[in-house]
């Protein structure tokens, strides 16, 4: 029903591999990592149940680093690298993998850019030599008519479709540019319409000379290889790129600065039918705190991570106040993440009326507390998603790929379900309070209807 | 409806795993002629061995009567099941829309002394998922669980097969969600163009019906419990198991969930769909949104038509191959027009259609209608060329791996198999049968299917430049059933390069 600008809020993003009571068989799937003279890094994920592996080049460039004025270029560019190279001739870069039995994608974050293929594991050293070659001989044509410009009315399009043709999505980027007042996450990913149009095919050679080097990039495998195998080919490949003659880049990464006031956004939209209530408040992340980050983890489990959770049960269950209640954040960004508080009003419910009783749930578990058996509960379920998480080799490459992007490490995976069973009762509450304290700011966000006069402020 | 598939969760990550369980590959096959032999390793248990390229497919069936498929796979600790009946919700009675739904919604809503919360708590304490989903010609379950407590995990699904409770309170939490579906899909593009389409194509069929503030309304527990034993029965039932698990320990886990289900039972047949002649003026549905939706639907060949497999050849030139798709090509690389433009190909028992569809501005919609008009009259006229011939089976065999590298997708892919009747060998003679595929095929086929005027056009949004219209309706105010979200899925699927600023 909702759909969030930032994938991963509800959801709280859970990543790791295996326990370490590991026996033969999972030592030889246990991952390891390495660095190419260059200082490229890498990582190698062996999963032997199929012939094929995920191939993927994380670039620790993304929307946070982009200068002013030109928002949206880290992913207008992200589609620029499929187009052509000096050997790779124009949109022939998708038609080799595809004729080489592969799967191909991109994709773009504030504070990351990713590309992956997965293949048939014989084509592995292929996959790298094409990455090699987009990473060191891309050719962005300046021709007005030329391709940059034709992909530019593509990201448009995108972001009409992704933006603003979404009520929900229209609303929760206003609220994260009120939420991120100086920080440059306070633009979507894909840009302002007015930015992206205005950008140039210099723009993104700029962008290209800057970031794209392999100190600034991570490679991760996943699939039916051996750390050795890897190496050999990442070696011949990856390897012969030089080091690049300049300066490493300062990232747009900073210190988010405390909300000044609280305030509330309201989007009245004619395509919205269900009217729905959020709070956003600024909380922590992975990165930037991960005790306090795993405990909030939990506690936003317990508080309102699915049926069994006690805004749900509170709220939809019991008082059929809501027909949805919810509580998660989006703790996979580098620096300070937002905890998000959510719900939407059964009929005749108004938003204040959702509000207080939302609150009043929040109020009771601030005070008294979990019982030991909940948070017992959510702890394993998160620990547990990480076991579930290897039946997927593609979602195991992307949780190294991100955590290391980000500037985590291989052992922040390894040791999540170990880390996030240590967080206690008093931790996981402690953690809550924190972040909704009585002195703390927030944005508040109402999605209405467009003639529905819902007085509720 | 939206949530066609309804999943309890005992762990979040587990979404994901389990989507994919009503996904049937849109292909098929000839008849079989399995190389099987039998397991020596077991005593209790007929067991055949498949040794296939893909997998190693053990099939059985159980002491309770239960025909299962089970692969072995023992490196990760996790087991996927899946299960499912060929009655779906085109067999809702009139006026009780949405029933099938409602009796899916609540299988992990509480059974034997555990209600709705215990039941969810007991499946976080298990780390298991379990739920159930249906479409207009089938009902599926699906669990996954951690093989440390199978034992457990499947001792609750036994429970929610044999004594579902099917509690007042989740029954009418079920319909608080639906009367809001109703609602909200009104101005659901996807939803509308799906619901036009089928207003113009098979207004009378019961694949066209939708659900409706009364008929949720009208649905009562008895209702439900009746329906359960209607679907769930033992004629007809497929398993398929993916995971560290032997037959002899699974054999008895699904007797004790399965076996007590009523042998049969009957239920009026579903007529073949024909389709209505197409309209040759596009449908549009008006709705405030800077971006319109173009869909596009024509029939298409059945799963056991000889021409199948030249179709999905040809799809993947035409519009099914991401960026070396022609639609992609020409209406997003070459002239910037869309983010995103697919087609398909979609069979069934009852319905096979050949369907694309993408967005454009509505200042573009008209340009956009046109260039895949004069993209459907090219390749009728010229055919498709000796390179993409072969490019498209180099893709279509090349990635097929790719489909084998989970348990939850070697499980789907074992019912999908099941539920077409494809031949336990299927997947071993697949890329043989794509590579079989000729010139001459794909060009006969381009120039029988794919003509513009076998398409009918739905257009929903506020688009200029649409020449002639031949129905224009209000959002809301026809009838449909629940297919809106597919082409969204599909594009997404296919659609290379696909930049996600928000991924998380």
């Amino acid at each position: 029903m909702r759909a969030f600008l930032a994938g991963g809020l509800v959801a709280t993003v859970a990543f790791a591999v295996a326990p370490a009571q590991a026996d033969t068989a999972e030592a030889e799937a246990a991952p390891s990592t390495f660095e190419l003279s260059n200082g490229m890094e890498v990582v190698v994920i062996p999963d032997h149940r199929a012939p094929v592996v995920t191939h993927m080049v994380w670039y620790k460039v993304g929307a946070v680093d982009e200068d002013p004025g030109k928002s949206g270029i880290a992913h207008l560019f992200e589609h620029v690298m499929f187009k052509e190279t000096d050997d790779i001739g124009p949109e022939e870069f998708t038609t080799i993998v595809q004729r080489n039995g592969g799967q191909l994608n991109a994709f773009t974050s504030w504070d990351y850019t990713a590309y992956y293929e997965r293949v048939a594991k014989q084509h592995l050293e292929k996959m790298m030599e094409l990455e090699v070659e987009r990473m060191t001989d891309l050719i962005i044509n300046d021709d007005p008519e030329g391709p940059f410009i034709s992909e530019r009315d593509v990201v448009k399009e995108e972001r009409r479709q992704r933006i603003d043709s979404n009520p929900g999505v229209i609303l929760q980027e206003q609220v994260m540019s009120a939420l991120y007042q100086d920080h440059p996450y306070h633009i979507t990913v894909i840009g302002n319409m007015d930015e992206v149009a205005a950008l140039t095919p210099q723009d993104g050679l700029d962008f290209y000379k800057k970031w794209y080097t392999p100190s600034e990039a991570i490679l991760v495998v996943a699939g039916d290889v051996t750390a050795d195998e890897v190496r050999t080919l990442a070696e011949k490949t990856y390897g012969q790129v030089e080091v690049a003659s300049t300066e490493i880049p300062t990232r747009g990464w900073q210190e988010v600065q405390p909300l000044a006031e609280t305030q509330t956004i309201e989007h009245r939209d004619p395509k919205v039918r269900q009217p729905e209530w959020d709070r956003w408040y600024l909380s922590t992340s992975y990165q930037e705190d991960k005790e306090f980050a795993y405990a909030l983890d939990v506690a936003l489990d317990v508080l309102g991570g699915g049926r069994t959770s006690r805004l749900y049960q509170a709220l939809v269950e019991d008082q059929k106040i809501a027909v949805s209640a919810s509580a998660g954040a989006w703790l996979s960004l580098h620096d300070t993440a937002p905890t998000v508080l959510s719900a939407s009003p059964s009929d005749g419910v108004s938003l204040d009326e959702l509000e207080a009783a939302y609150m009043a749930v929040v109020a009771d578990v601030l005070e008294n507390g979990f019982t030991e058996a909940e948070v017992e509960r959510s702890r394993n379920s998160l620990a547990a998603s990480a076991i579930y998480q290897r039946d997927s080799q593609a979602s195991m490459a992307n949780n190294y790929g991100q955590t290391l992007a980000i500037g985590g490490s291989i052992e922040d995976v390894l040791d999540y379900p170990d880390d996030i069973r240590a967080v206690t009762a008093d931790d996981a509450i402690a953690a809550l309070r924190r972040v909704l304290a009585e002195d703390k700011n927030y944005i508040e966000a109402h999605l209405l209807p467009e003639e529905e006069s819902q007085d509720d402020e | 409806m939206m949530n066609k598939f309804k999943l309890g969760l005992g762990a979040s990550v587990a979404v994901s795993l389990l989507l994919a369980a009503c996904q049937v590959p849109a292909e098929t096959a000839d008849t079989t002629t399995a190389m099987d032999v039998v397991a020596p390793d077991s005593d209790e248990l007929a067991v055949t061995v498949h040794e296939g390229d893909f997998a190693t497919i053990q099939q059985f069936t159980t002491p309770g009567g239960i025909s299962v498929w089970l692969v072995e796979e023992p490196s990760i600790p996790i087991m996927a099941l899946r299960m499912a009946w060929e009655t779906g919700a085109a067999t809702d009675p009139e006026g009780l829309e949405g029933l099938t739904n409602a009796t899916t919604y609540m299988m992990n809503e509480g059974a034997g002394d555990l209600d709705s919360l215990a039941f969810a708590t007991r499946m976080e304490e298990l780390n298991m998922s379990f739920g159930c989903g249906s479409d207009n010609e089938a009902t599926y379950c699906s669990a996954s669980m951690l093989t440390d407590n199978a034992d457990d995990a499947m001792g609750l699904v036994a429970l929610a097969m044999t004594e579902p409770r099917f509690d007042t309170d989740p029954i009418e939490r079920f319909k608080r969600e639906e009367l809001i579906g109703i609602r909200t899909r009104e101005t659901n593009d996807g939803y509308l163009a799906a619901r036009a389409r089928d207003q113009a194509l098979m207004p009378d069929h019961p694949f066209s019906r939708e659900t409706s503030e009364d008929s949720i309304t009208a649905i009562t527990q008895d209702l439900i419990m009746a329906r359960k034993d209607q679907i769930m029965v033992q004629d007809g039932l497929l398993v398929t198991a993916v995971g560290a698990m032997s037959p002899d320990e699974l054999a008895p886990l699904l007797d004790a969930a399965l076996s007590g289900l009523p042998e049969s039972s009957e239920l009026p047949a579903i007529q073949d769909v024909t389709l209505n002649a197409p309209l040759q003026a596009p449908i549009v549905v008006d709705l405030p949104q800077p971006q319109s939706l173009v869909s596009f639907t024509a029939t298409g060949p059945a799963r056991d038509d000889p021409d199948f497999f030249g179709a999905y050849v040809l799809n993947y030139t035409f519009g099914g191959g991401g960026f070396e798709s022609r639609l992609m090509k020409d209406l997003r690389v070459e002239k910037g027009l869309t983010y995103g433009v697919s087609t398909g190909i979609s069979t069934g028992d009852h319905l096979n259609t050949w369907r694309g569809g993408g967005r454009t501005k509505n200042e573009s919609a008209g340009e956009f209608i046109e260039g895949i008009k004069t993209e459907m009259n090219d390749i009728v006229a010229n055919g498709v060329t000796e390179q993409e011939l072969s490019d498209a089976k180099a893709y279509l065999t090349g990635s097929y791996p790719l489909s084998f590298d989970s348990n939850s997708k070697i499980a789907s892919n074992l019912m999908g198999v099941r539920l077409e009747e494809l031949g336990v060998d299927y997947f071993d003679k697949r890329n043989s049968l794509v590579e079989a595929v000729t010139l001459d095929d794909v060009n006969r086929i381009a120039a029988e299917y794919l003509q513009p005027e076998n398409f009918t056009f739905i257009v929903v949004g506020e688009p200029d430049g649409i020449e002639e219209t031949a129905l224009t309706l209000d959002a809301g105010e026809v009838v449909t059933l629940d297919e809106a979200g597919d082409m969204e899925e599909h594009e997404a699927e296919e659609t290379d390069a696909m930049p996600d600023p928000d991924h998380g």
